[in-house]
């Protein structure tokens, strides 16, 4: 094998600890992380490998690699480390360079992944949403789209969307060609690859592996498989109105598909995160709390359920002042977690997704 | 002391039922040539009756007793009757729990051990033990660094008078040289400042203490107090008597230049003492153009744990390069300090010191196989290594490399040197003065004055350090009231140096006051004989001088050997080697053990077999064998002999002449890892017995009736088959042609 | 001078007895405080030492030869120390002694165990065999006198070993007993435990049969072991021809131990030996961190690599399970040179499970501070008071004679007073 030359970079270790992996330094290369966990194909497994190339800034060892997206946080590893170095979080950190290194443009994930900037990140969005100039606490009903028309919320939330998928598919396809560069594997079944990476995303498989953090499974399988259904709730309205040109599904009775979509969704998603806050408490004596990065997402999508359900109570009870204000904040989230997709934790829907595929097809799978 | 016979029979423990005491008196009364009624029975002779029966005899004038019950390593405190000569006769391990009861063996048995009991104790008298006038007690410590400064500090504390000597100007040593200490107390996470001037101060200042540096020591004559030194200082010399010697003589970096392929002679590439130097000036620069150093890294293991250089591990240069990592990083936050290392060895509770220095940005470690050191430009390196875990091969640019050079014993230059002579002087003259002039004299440390040579001898394949051969017993060395401190020792941590000096302290007190008593030291530390030669008789073959293990004889002018006897630890070792058989103790002699071979009954029909058993191993190993109850041939007689080296050859000629059918050394395993606790004991038994081996071919006695069995005292339960195995082979030989005559 | 005052130690293993022996031989009364009912400590259970393979029953067979010919020396067994007070030079010490229901009249006939018809697990052997209540640990065990098992002994209503007793060595109603002394100086010597295996969930949890300690592993290699010395597997007595060391079985690991134990390296490649020289054709496999045999027992380390049959390989294992139908075991771990995570099945697993200070459970009375691993910190003890051995790191049995030889001295400074 050829000389590797090796690059320490104390900028990239610093952070990495300042993005969640301060415990990184702790470790002694054991590998009782890569045994015990339950994820790692056995070929060249993780993370013990990848902790010590943390602990020496080797930034470069982690372009186009899978491994770090392929750990699911189950922290079983960050249990039984006998040095506190907290593995999972560790490769959580990582993620987050990796985020920062395929989701362009790279300040954004700066700005996104910032407490100092995360406030004007906000403030900006909501100023954006203001131009609309129907933001005011109207008389009569109360009907959110007096205050943002269906045509607005077009306007603005579909581009964004948009820009956060095209970065997203692009920070993949760059991710793509770096594990094939990395990996040495050009070619593979690319199709047969990406439906066996459906049925494992689908059925959650690789979560129900965990051990210590099991409960990781129902949160993350609950908060998964809300967001499909408030997919379906949108794509049907978006279906009604701008397709088939009919009235506005959402203005009608409770009990139509439309409606039970967004129910089941909101209700999905809102005990889906709290689940996911519960854990976090539950094991923080073991694991830490965890990050800011992890933090963020989790703080987005609890504030949009939140609200959510707040603004659509409020309406209920006539509280004008109160559920257009909440409506507000509900429409702020729900574009920063467009905006957001690929530059916060979110990101891992592209990443993660594609390392599952790429080791399929790089036939590396787990037998 | 005119003897008055008590001989005690118990009936205890099984031995009534195997023995019958009345077919044993009449025998006993008539070869032991005691009066029949000085042959007492009891029922229970340990009992408080027992006892006390024993007990009316000595008030009535008894003072030689023997005792005919359990093994002399039970019952000690009962059976322990001040003033009187005590001989213990196992005749229940040895006949009533392994011979069959009642049978004619066992009665022979006993018969035997009885008659054997009596004879050593008519033949000994009352130890008395042989104080020499003139004794100091003053400790001599060699050596300034952390062991000597500790030695000294807890020898004088303990109220004794201390000489320090030192070679350096100042005292110290490595500890007075280093930038930060690791640290010595829980929670271990932080680095300390050194500890070593504190002691330094205490050391001048103590009233018991008195130091000469800038010195050396010239000359040490004589024995454990009496020893006699002569401190040369800056030319002028000075002398005094010590009682015994704390020799803290220390280390020496291992030599670098012989690391040329670890980029050793490369402007920035330095050593961990050379790092420690530049550290306590203040700054980390490179060498080459005084620019500070950004990428350090630090080879671990250069030059140990290499079979090529030093064949050990040096103890303390893990934690000393996590440490140096820290004096980097503390130094400059945007450095790197990266650790090349075979292993972490930071045992113990030093872990905790590991994990909180390495949980900094920029210490990184990996583990690796350090190839070779490259240039990289501008006085940059390049490290190469192989099997890391962070690649194969690799290679890393560093723009200072520490090499963490380990240790090296003050003892193993003198030592090597000496070899070399004694290699060169068996090829004769011509070979030794060539080696003499082209050879150059390294100091020395001790300079003894001893026939056995000028040094400690070190351990064998021990590279030179002056370590224990024992687990058990730390400080034992080959010359008794010399005891070595630190890393002369093995290679340890400066705590550990300072742990080790108070024991060699302990130890050599212990000397004095034993010397001053008259009792041996270490393992006899009881025994308050010693050997007794009869020098008329002397012939000077200087076979004693050569093989006492520890040096305790010297020779005269013309040749005669000279008993130092506060050198002497009483292992007979002389006793066994003196071919004119003058050497006695009170309690055990040639002729003692010869009388007692010679007392054993041997009939024409019935095999007999000698074992002769060494009492430290051999012995308990035979008793443990017993409690199990395992069987041994009752054809077999054991006799206790201090140690292997003591078995005198003449003992084969008495046996075998006797009509005894086979003889068994048993003694303790040799070779590289030996138990002796007299250093070769059963080897040099083997040595003496295969040069008698030759002279029974010659007699048409086979040489297979004797045989050197190795054991130790774990193997008690495979023992007796051993010794059974070798009753057969002797009883397929045939009987003894001599027991006709 | 005024008369020098006595030293007691606490704890009469191989660090205990090493300071009794050595400030007794320099002229100290010296007494030795034992919890259990016979002398030697934890070493009495090894088969062999490192790095030498020589037996520990031969230090001690000496160091008791020096008890039994120094009249300075004495020992309380079944003894435990309920209250230290006072300050260096005269320190108050409270001793209780629990009965031993045996008498200095014991000749150590063993007629009491044969009569003994209760059977109880053998604590000496970790449970690995049985041994009645009227007992003696093994037949080099000192001092040589039987003991009664207060626990399991069923009294006055069996008494069986009191009528087999020829010597009226056995009374079932001795009392407890109070002891007190006035001493100058106080060392401690209580040694130490085995870490708890069971708490090493994944490693099994000490519910996997054919997975044992290292020290059953030495009692298992012990000529007076409970096999006799044959490695022979619990679950069905086969002879072990395959087997794992696990090294750091709770040790370096700060969920459990978070400090290194530092004998287990040595004592897993020395048992490697055990096996090796017992079975021709077997093989040993040790999965390490980091291989610490600091000082010259490198070249022990070295000898054992010689033999090929014996392999060592970088990873920590962390999981094991076991085989129901074989009883085999199948170990887990990251060959972390080959970058591969292997599975593999052997006859016995051995865990180089760590040492914890006796301390940890069980506290000296008297102002003495310890860790939160429960190590005593030498430097807050009072003037007087001194810490040997593995009360205050793990250490092997050389450190530990080191350190007792050097506290020695200390001692003797303070009893001098």
């Amino acid at each position: 094998m050829a000389e590797q030359v090796i690059k320490p970079d104390l900028n990239f270790i610093n952070e990495v600890i300042n993005g969640g992996g301060e415990s990184m330094k702790k470790c002694f290369q054991c590998a009782t992380c890569t045994v015990v966990c339950n994820v790692t194909p056995d070929d060249n497994p993780f993370p013990r490998k990848e902790m010590v190339w943390a602990q020496w800034g080797l930034k470069e060892k982690f372009i186009g690699n899978p491994d770090v997206w392929l750990c699911h946080q189950c922290n079983d590893c960050t249990a039984y480390c006998p040095r506190g170095a907290k593995p999972g979080e560790v490769l959580g950190a990582i993620r987050k360079q990796s985020i920062k290194q395929y989701s362009a443009p790279a300040a954004l994930v700066n700005f996104v992944n910032s407490k100092a900037y995360i406030p004007i990140m906000f403030l900006l969005l909501a100023g954006l949403l203001s131009m609309a100039g129907t933001f005011k606490i109207h008389d009569g009903d109360i009907v959110f789209t007096k205050f943002a028309s269906t045509q607005f919320l077009q306007i603005v939330f579909t581009p964004v969307l948009l820009f956060g998928i095209a970065v997203g598919v692009l920070g993949v396809k760059k991710f793509w060609a770096d594990m094939k560069a990395a990996t040495g594997v050009t070619s593979g079944d690319l199709k047969g690859s990406i439906t066996e990476t459906a049925k494992e995303i689908l059925s959650h498989k690789k979560f129900t592996m965990c051990d210590v953090n099991a409960d990781r499974f129902i949160a993350h399988f609950l908060v998964f498989y809300s967001f499909i259904a408030l997919g379906i709730a949108t794509a049907l309205g978006v279906l009604y109105i701008d397709i088939l040109h009919m009235e506005s599904p959402f203005r009608l009775g409770y009990g139509t598909p439309v409606k039970l979509f967004g129910f089941i969704g909101a209700a999905g998603l809102f005990t889906g995160a709290l689940l996911m806050i519960n854990n976090r408490f539950k094991h923080s004596a073991k694991l830490g709390l965890g990050s800011y990065f992890d933090w963020l997402l989790i703080t987005i999508v609890t504030v949009i359920m939140a609200s959510g359900i707040l603004a659509w109570i409020t309406r209920l009870a006539g509280v004008a002042p109160v559920a257009y204000s909440i409506y507000f904040i509900h429409l702020v989230f729900v574009l920063s977690l467009f905006l957001y997709l690929p530059f916060s934790k979110l990101g891992h829907l592209f990443y993660r997704s594609a390392a599952i595929c790429f080791m399929k097809y790089s036939g590396r799978e787990k037998k | 002391m005119e003897k008055k016979f008590g001989v005690y029979f118990c009936k205890g423990c099984g031995i009534g039922e195997s023995v019958s005491f009345e077919k044993l008196k009449p025998r006993v009364s008539g070869k032991g040539k005691v009066p029949v009624d000085c042959i007492k029975e009891h029922p229970v002779l340990c009992s408080p009756e027992g006892l006390e029966f024993i007990k009316n005899d000595i008030k009535e004038g008894t003072n030689t007793i023997i005792i005919g019950a359990c093994s002399p390593r039970v019952k000690y405190a009962e059976f322990d009757f001040p003033g009187t000569l005590t001989e213990r006769v196992n005749l229940r391990e040895f006949v009533a729990w392994t011979a069959e009861p009642m049978s004619a063996d066992a009665q022979s048995l006993a018969d035997d051990y009885m008659v054997m009991g009596i004879l050593k104790a008519q033949k000994g008298g009352m130890p008395e033990p042989n104080i020499l006038p003139d004794l100091s007690k003053t400790i001599l410590v060699i050596g300034g660094g952390m062991s000597g400064l500790t030695s000294a500090i807890e020898t004088a504390n303990a109220g004794y008078q201390v000489v320090l000597v030192e070679k350096e100007a100042e005292l110290g040593g490595w500890g007075a040289k280093l930038y930060k200490e690791t640290p010595r107390q829980y929670p271990f996470d932080k680095l300390e400042e050194p500890g070593i001037f504190a002691r330094i101060k205490e050391v001048e200042s103590h009233p018991n203490i008195k130091v000469f540096k800038s010195s050396v020591l010239e000359k040490t004559d004589g024995q454990p107090g009496l020893l006699d030194i002569t401190i040369k200082t800056n030319g002028n010399s000075e002398s005094m008597r010590v009682g015994a010697v704390i020799m803290a003589a220390g280390w020496k970096p291992y030599d670098a230049s012989k690391l040329e392929y670890l980029g050793y002679g490369k402007p920035n590439v330095i050593t961990n003492v050379q790092m420690e130097e530049m550290a306590k000036k203040g700054q980390i620069i490179r060498p080459s153009d005084g620019k500070e150093a950004k990428k350090v890294a630090f080879i671990q293991c250069a030059g140990s744990r290499d079979a090529n250089h030093l064949p050990y591990c040096s103890s303390f240069c893990c934690a000393t390069s996590l440490k140096q990592a820290k004096y980097v990083r503390e130094k400059n936050g945007e450095a790197l300090a990266m650790v090349f290392y075979k292993d972490i060895r930071t045992p113990g509770q030093t872990e905790l010191f590991y994990k909180s220095m390495q949980n900094d940005p920029g210490i990184m470690l990996t583990k690796a196989e350090v190839t070779g050191i490259s240039d990289a430009g501008n006085g940059n390196l390049f490290v190469e290594a192989d099997n890391t875990l962070l690649g194969e091969k690799i290679k890393v640019e560093a723009d200072l490399v520490v090499l963490a050079t380990g240790i090296v014993p003050a003892t193993r230059a003198p030592q090597e040197y000496l070899d070399g002579l004694t290699e060169a002087q068996k090829k004769g003259d011509v070979a030794k003065n060539s080696y003499l002039e082209a050879t150059p004299k390294p100091d020395f440390i001790l300079n003894l004055t001893y026939r056995q040579g000028p040094e400690l001898p070190s351990l064998e394949g021990a590279s030179g350090f002056a370590d224990s051969n024992f687990i058990c017993f730390q400080y034992e060395t080959r010359r008794t009231g010399i005891y070595a401190a630190g890393c002369v020792r093995q290679p340890m941590t400066m705590a550990d140096a300072a742990d080790d000096a108070a024991g060699a302290a302990m130890k050599a007190i212990q000397c004095v006051e034993h010397v001053a008593k008259g009792i041996a030291v270490h393992p006899r530390a009881w025994d308050t004989t010693f050997p007794d030669p009869m020098m008329i008789k002397c012939t000077s073959c200087k076979r004693c001088t050569e093989e006492c293990p520890f040096g305790a004889i010297d020779e005269d002018e013309k040749g005669t050997p000279f008993y130092r006897l506060n050198r002497c630890r009483r292992c007979g070792t002389c006793m066994g080697a003196c071919p004119e058989r003058i050497v006695s103790f009170k309690d055990f002699s040639v002729d003692i053990v010869g009388s007692m071979i010679k007392s054993i009954e041997v009939d024409e029909d019935e095999f007999r077999i000698i074992v002769l058993a060494c009492e430290n191993d051999a012995y308990p190993a035979l008793d443990s064998a017993a409690i199990k109850r395992i069987k041994i041939n009752p054809k077999v007689r054991i006799i206790p002999v201090r140690c292997l080296g003591s078995t005198n050859l003449v003992w084969v000629t008495d046996a075998f002449s006797k009509g005894i059918d086979g003889l068994v050394l048993l003694g303790c395993k040799y070779g590289e890892n030996y138990q002796c606790h007299f250093v070769k004991g059963s080897e040099l038994a083997n040595y003496r017995f295969s040069k008698v081996k030759e002279t029974l071919d010659k007699l048409q006695l086979e040489s297979d009736r004797c045989q050197l069995l190795q054991i130790s005292i774990s193997e008690y339960d495979n023992l007796p088959k051993l010794i059974n195995d070798f009753v057969e082979r002797v009883e397929e030989i045939g009987p003894n042609p001599f027991k006709e005559f | 001078m005024a008369e020098n005052k006595k030293v007691l130690v606490i704890g009469g293993g191989f660090s205990g007895l090493t300071a009794a022996v050595e400030a007794a031989e320099a002229g100290f009364e010296t007494v030795i405080v034992e919890k259990t009912p016979f002398l030697g400590g934890r070493v009495t259970q090894l088969n062999k030492y490192f790095p030498k393979l020589c037996p520990p029953n031969c230090g001690l067979e000496i160091n008791f030869k020096r008890i039994k010919n120094n009249a300075d020396i004495t020992f309380y067994t079944l003894a435990e120390v309920e209250k230290i007070s006072g300050r260096e030079g005269s320190y108050d010490v409270t001793i209780k002694i629990s009965p031993r229901f045996v008498n200095d009249k014991c000749t150590g006939c063993n007629a009491c165990n044969e009569a003994c018809p209760v059977e109880m697990p053998n604590e000496f052997n970790f449970g690995m065999d049985k041994t009645k209540a009227a007992y003696i640990t093994h037949n080099q065990a000192f001092p040589f006198k039987y003991v009664v098992d207060a626990k399991h002994c069923k009294g006055a209503s069996c008494a069986k070993c009191v009528e087999a007793c020829k010597y009226d060595a056995i009374h079932l109603d001795m009392k407890p007993e109070t002891v007190t002394l006035n001493v100058g100086a106080v060392v401690l010597a209580a040694g130490w435990d085995l870490y708890d295996v069971t708490k090493l969930d994944i490693l099994g949890g000490g519910q996997i049969k054919n997975v044992v300690t290292n020290m059953q592993m030495e009692r298992l290699a012990s000529p007076n072991g409970p096999t006799g010395g044959k490695i022979l597997r619990p679950s069905d007595g086969k002879e072990v021809k395959n087997i794992a060391f696990v090294q750091c079985a709770g040790s370096r690991d700060e969920n459990h131990l978070p400090y290194c134990s530092y004998i287990c390296c040595m004592a897993s490649l020395k048992q490697a030996t055990y096996l090796r020289e017992q079975y021709a054709d077997s093989k040993a496999r040790i999965f390490y961190i980091d291989i610490r045999t600091p000082g010259r027992y490198e070249q022990f380390y070295w000898k054992v690599k010689e033999d090929t049959n014996i392999t060592l390989t970088k990873g920590k294992v962390a999981k094991l399970t076991e085989d129901p139908a074989t009883g085999d075991v199948i170990l887990v771990a990251e060959d972390v040179q080959a970058g591969k995570k292997i599975t593999e099945r052997f006859d016995m697993v051995v865990l180089a499970a760590g040492m914890v200070p006796s301390t940890k459970a069980l506290k000296i009375p008297g102002e003495i501070s310890y860790t939160d691993d429960g190590f005593v910190v030498p430097g807050t003890l009072k003037k007087g008071i001194y810490a040997v051995g593995s009360m205050k790191s793990p250490v092997d049995v050389s450190k530990s004679v080191q350190d007792a030889t050097g506290t020695a001295i200390k001692t003797i400074q303070s009893a001098r007073r």
